[in-house]
């Protein structure tokens, strides 16, 4: 096969190239003797380098926020949804000195933890499907809490016939026809670099170094195919050449990001005829309906590249994106930002952080939990969100200041069904076999509102069209301000107290109690609609439930 | 405060005022608007340029499954490939195009044509990607498509009408394209089952007082959140809101029965009419970009007599439109665009019809910076390839976007990441179709 793309000439990148080269030639172990001892804890550590920072840059950072607002932080990041009056307001008198750490054990124990994390690596790997199979698959993993290397060599390696894992094949299967999309995402969402960061450093000597290392990680999946019964394939030959910007055909290598190349040992010398009717049973064998997949080939450029990649001395791409990638969730961004651009000319906010967090990562068998609870074990998490201070806010990078993330929009969803809920009708235990299955019921009933929502990019914009679905549209109104008595609208119908209303209204929605002018507008609202209370209650919660409060983790 | 005007069709436009214009402003520059605040606008030519550049308007005629340029454009009476209309002249001396436009045969004057079209992929999904974001697909970076970089272009941050509507009815070929990554605030408002748009109009239950007073509320709320936090998406969950009550304000825009009968008498009877009529409708009150689709000229079989049904009504339909605007002031401020994702052969195949070909086809300009009555480039006498002129979708791109004034050198400048050019570097746009150079 042949692939010629005169536009794809100029994604070459000198900065890319850079950073490939510098990377590929360092193990996370080049660092071991600078590094704060492998035995510290993730939070001791995380703090220790921000504060670095911090001390360097003469920043003195936001306070810590309350414990209200932290346990609504904590729950939105690790059950996906915002907490219960009862849940928030025990922390909140809770005494113990362990008590965070309690909490954080408790979130990750509840089963609330395995959909968050589901619905995260979905959007990360998929944003744009909704398949059942797959998502099985992933919540599955996720409450075994599967090693992150684990569920890549699933993605990439399994086979059709594994009826129980077939599902992790949907990464690959729904880019299988444009290899070119399956080779970028791929390196953006695994790796951590884009060749598109190239189109605007063009480098001319290093131009052709850059085409090998496209063309060798496209030759990778470019014998991948799907036959007919939707089984994913490789075939037994196949190599790509492509056109060098200087118009020389040249054939591409079998080459990793690093620059590693994999040699295919030389395949049996054949005849012509021998050739053909290879071809044509495979052909035939693709064509058929029903069957059991083709075996995978002797030679599999796709399981070489996941051998390769996993490998130490080439890990590291694969192993810095994805603590990068869970801290730019919890952190509010990347210690690299964009996420797709960890090359050396774009360094690191920490370097030695990112540097020991990716060793502990591989040091303790890519155990995405374990980093999760170190992150949100930091003094750097749980700083307030809000900027006071008569300086301007410290940049983000510097992490001095709780960022404001916006919610995804299953955290959205989810968050707008427990805050137009009565709090009293959930289950308090959510290690409860009751709560479990409320949690899934509101699991499911959060996905007609989620399809309604954008999946957030870097400076996301809210649309006009969440606006408008939400003042306007009938499924808001009979959902979400309805009156029943397991709802917010329902139950504050029964409490006859104004200010029991607002408090019980305002810890079900914000976690927090009211203050003096939402008090004033708010009575100033209802006073004004005495005829119509119930109406004007909906009204209230509605303005609530609509106000950026809600809308993100702050 | 934004100070309105009465529109003769008696609708409710805002004007720019100065408030309008920083806020613009901001869309494009965010974090810089804080310290614009203190400019005199009229005092700086190129903030005063960006004003006007403000007032442009673009319908998109999307011609979807691929008109014949045979049978519009490009004809080639008396060829074996030329099928059995004849050529007619214009207006305008030495340009002829088909008998089936012959409305828009006296209507040259305000129309450029390119017959040099070469954009190499003949395939519905991959011509149409092309086709409606000017440049090839690129793995990994996802790019607006003509009306989301419009809107982010010519659109105002607190603008009362959509600045993106794309009216698609028909299945076949839908596609609702997209901002990509310039994010959803410049996606389109879609309408793909009625012309009347979801979620524009009050619920019964909730009373008109109560529907702007809660929203009140709300953003009482919002902003006591804000204050303290500084944060771009923060601050674009508001705006969003607040663009509700004005976009509900438009619905009547999309009400047809509300423009007079005898101007929807000129217009005609049709869907792809009344679409007209809506677009026509949004442009008056500021909306920067309409696209109005038309299915399905994928004429495998029967090609001329498709084509006689929907070039005639192209003919009628499109000459009233420039009429009207002509009418009204606007046709200076409106640019017409008409194409699709490709042409069609020159071969006439057994069925008679004409098959998916982007070697050597036509799309045409018309109004705001187009210098009319011209052709750009030449197909060779068969139509089976450009013979003069070639151009491919980045210069058809770069084209229409200096024709409303924008410079497509320039780089989006949507916050945080590195800055990409609206059409790639040495793409020349076709000088000899613009009024403005």
């Amino acid at each position: 096969m042949q692939v010629r793309n005169p536009h794809r000439s100029r994604l070459a990148s000198f900065v890319l190239l850079a950073g490939m080269i510098s990377l590929g030639g360092l193990s996370a172990d080049s660092f071991a003797g600078e590094l704060l001892p492998p035995e510290k804890t993730i939070e001791e550590v995380v703090d220790h380098y921000i504060q670095a920072r911090l001390t360097t840059d003469k920043v003195v950072p936001a306070p810590q926020s309350t414990d209200a607002n932290l346990i609504r932080r904590l729950t939105l990041d690790l059950a996906g949804r915002i907490p219960t009056v009862t849940e928030a307001q025990a922390y909140a008198a809770a005494t113990e000195p362990d008590k965070r750490a309690r909490a954080v054990e408790r979130l990750l124990a509840s089963p609330d933890f395995a959909y968050q994390q589901r619905n995260e690596l979905d959007t990360m790997l998929m944003s744009k499907t909704n398949d059942g199979a797959w998502r099985e698959y992933l919540l599955k993993a996720c409450q075994e809490n599967r090693p992150w290397d684990q569920l890549f060599r699933e993605m990439m390696l399994t086979s059709d016939a594994d009826e129980g894992k077939k599902a992790a094949l949907m990464f690959l299967k729904s880019r299988a026809r444009d290899l070119d999309e399956l080779t970028n995402d791929t390196c953006k969402i695994f790796f951590g670099v884009s060749i598109n960061c190239a189109k605007c450093h063009d480098h001319p000597l290093v131009l052709d170094w850059h085409q090998d290392h496209y063309f060798g990680f496209y030759s990778f999946f470019q014998r991948t195919y799907m036959n007919k019964r939707n089984q994913l394939s490789e075939r037994t030959e196949g190599l790509v050449k492509f056109k060098t910007t200087e118009g020389v055909e040249k054939p591409a290598k079998f080459m990793f990001l690093t620059g590693s190349v994999i040699e295919e040992p030389p395949a049996p010398t054949l005849t012509e005829d021998e050739k053909k009717a290879i071809e044509k049973a495979r052909k035939e064998d693709e064509d058929k309906k029903e069957g059991p997949p083709p075996p995978v080939p002797a030679f599999s450029p796709r399981t070489r590249l996941v051998e390769l990649a996993l490998k130490a001395e080439e890990s590291r791409f694969f192993s810095r994106s994805i603590v990068n990638r869970v801290w730019a969730r919890l952190m509010g961004r990347g210690l690299v930002m964009p996420l797709d651009q960890m090359h050396s000319e774009n360094p690191a906010s920490h370097p030695e952080l990112l540097d020991w967090l990716t060793r502990d990562m591989v040091a303790h068998g890519y155990d995405l939990k374990r980093l999760m609870r170190g992150i949100v074990l930091s003094q750097a998490y749980s700083r307030s969100s809000t900027w006071n201070g008569p300086e301007t806010q410290p940049h983000d990078q510097v992490f001095a200041v709780g960022l404001t993330r916006t919610l995804s929009p299953r955290q959205y969803s989810l968050a707008l069904l427990f805050a137009s809920r009565n709090s009293k009708s959930l289950p308090e235990d959510v290690l409860s076999p009751d709560w479990a299955n409320r949690r899934k019921d509101l699991e499911n009933h959060s996905q007609h509102l989620a399809n309604q929502l954008e999946v957030p990019s870097d400076n996301f914009q809210v649309g006009v069209s969440e606006a408008l679905f939400f003042a306007n549209n009938q499924h808001v109104q009979n959902d979400l301000l309805n009156e029943g008595g397991d709802r917010l609208a329902g139950v504050l119908k029964t409490i006859p107290d104004r200010n029991e209303q607002l408090k019980l209204a305002f810890w079900t929605v914000y976690t927090r109690d009211p203050e003096a002018e939402e008090v004033a507008a708010i009575s100033q609202y209802l006073d004004a609609r005495a005829d119509r209370l119930n109406v004007a209650w909906q009204q209230v919660i509605w303005s609530m439930l609509t106000s950026s409060e809600l809308r993100f983790n702050h | 405060m934004t100070i309105s005007r009465q529109t003769p069709s008696g609708l409710i436009v805002p004007n720019v005022g100065r408030r309008a214009f920083l806020g613009a402003a901001a869309a494009g520059a965010g974090a810089f608007a804080a310290d614009m605040s203190g400019l005199d606008i009229l005092k700086h030519k190129l903030l005063a340029d960006e004003l006007k550049r403000q007032e442009k308007h673009v319908i998109l005629l999307w011609l979807a499954g691929g008109a014949s340029q045979f049978e519009t454009w490009d004809p080639k009476p008396g060829r074996p490939t030329g099928g059995p209309f004849r050529a007619i002249d214009t207006n305008v001396s030495g340009i002829r195009i088909s008998e089936l436009m012959p409305k828009l045969a006296q209507r040259m004057q305000y129309t450029g044509i390119v017959r040099s079209l070469n954009t190499r992929n003949a395939d519905h999904g991959g011509g149409t990607t092309l086709m409606e974001t000017g440049r090839p697909p690129e793995g990994g970076l996802d790019y607006p498509d003509l009306g989301s970089i419009l809107a982010h272009e010519l659109g105002r941050a607190d603008s009362q009408v959509p600045d993106y509507v794309s009216l698609y009815t028909s299945t076949e070929g839908r596609h609702k394209g997209g901002p990509g990554f310039l994010g959803s605030r410049y996606a389109p408002m879609f309408l793909d089952k009625d012309v009347m748009p979801e979620n524009i109009k009050r619920l019964d239950v909730v009373s008109e007082l109560d529907h702007r007073e809660r929203d009140d509320l709300r953003n009482l709320l919002s902003q006591r959140f804000a204050r303290t936090r500084h944060n771009n998406s923060v601050g674009s969950h508001n705006s969003a809101y607040q663009r509700v009550r004005g976009l509900m304000a438009s619905e009547k825009l999309f009400d047809v029965s509300q423009e007079p009968q005898a101007i929807r008498d000129k217009y005609g009877p049709t869907q792809f009419a009344e679409q007209c009529i809506v677009a026509r409708r949004l442009v008056e009150a500021g909306t920067p970009f309409v696209k109005v689709a038309r299915a399905w000229w994928d004429s495998h079989g029967q090609n001329f007599e498709t084509h006689l049904e929907l070039v005639a009504e192209l003919d009628h339909v499109m000459s009233t439109l420039i009429d009207d605007l002509k009418e009204r002031g606007l046709l200076e401020k409106t640019l017409i665009i008409t194409m699709g994702e490709f042409g069609r052969t020159p071969q006439i195949n057994p069925s008679l019809g004409r098959d998916h070909f982007a070697s050597a086809w036509s799309a045409s300009l018309t109004g705001c910076g187009i210098k009319g009555g011209s052709v750009y480039g030449k197909t060779d006498d068969d139509g089976h390839k450009v013979a003069e002129g070639e151009v491919g979708a980045p210069e058809f791109y770069a084209t229409i976007l200096q024709a409303l004034g924008i410079d497509h050198e320039k780089h989006f400048t949507y916050l945080g990441s590195r800055p990409i050019p609206l059409t790639e570097p040495g793409t020349k746009p076709i000088t000899q179709l613009l009024s403005n150079v």
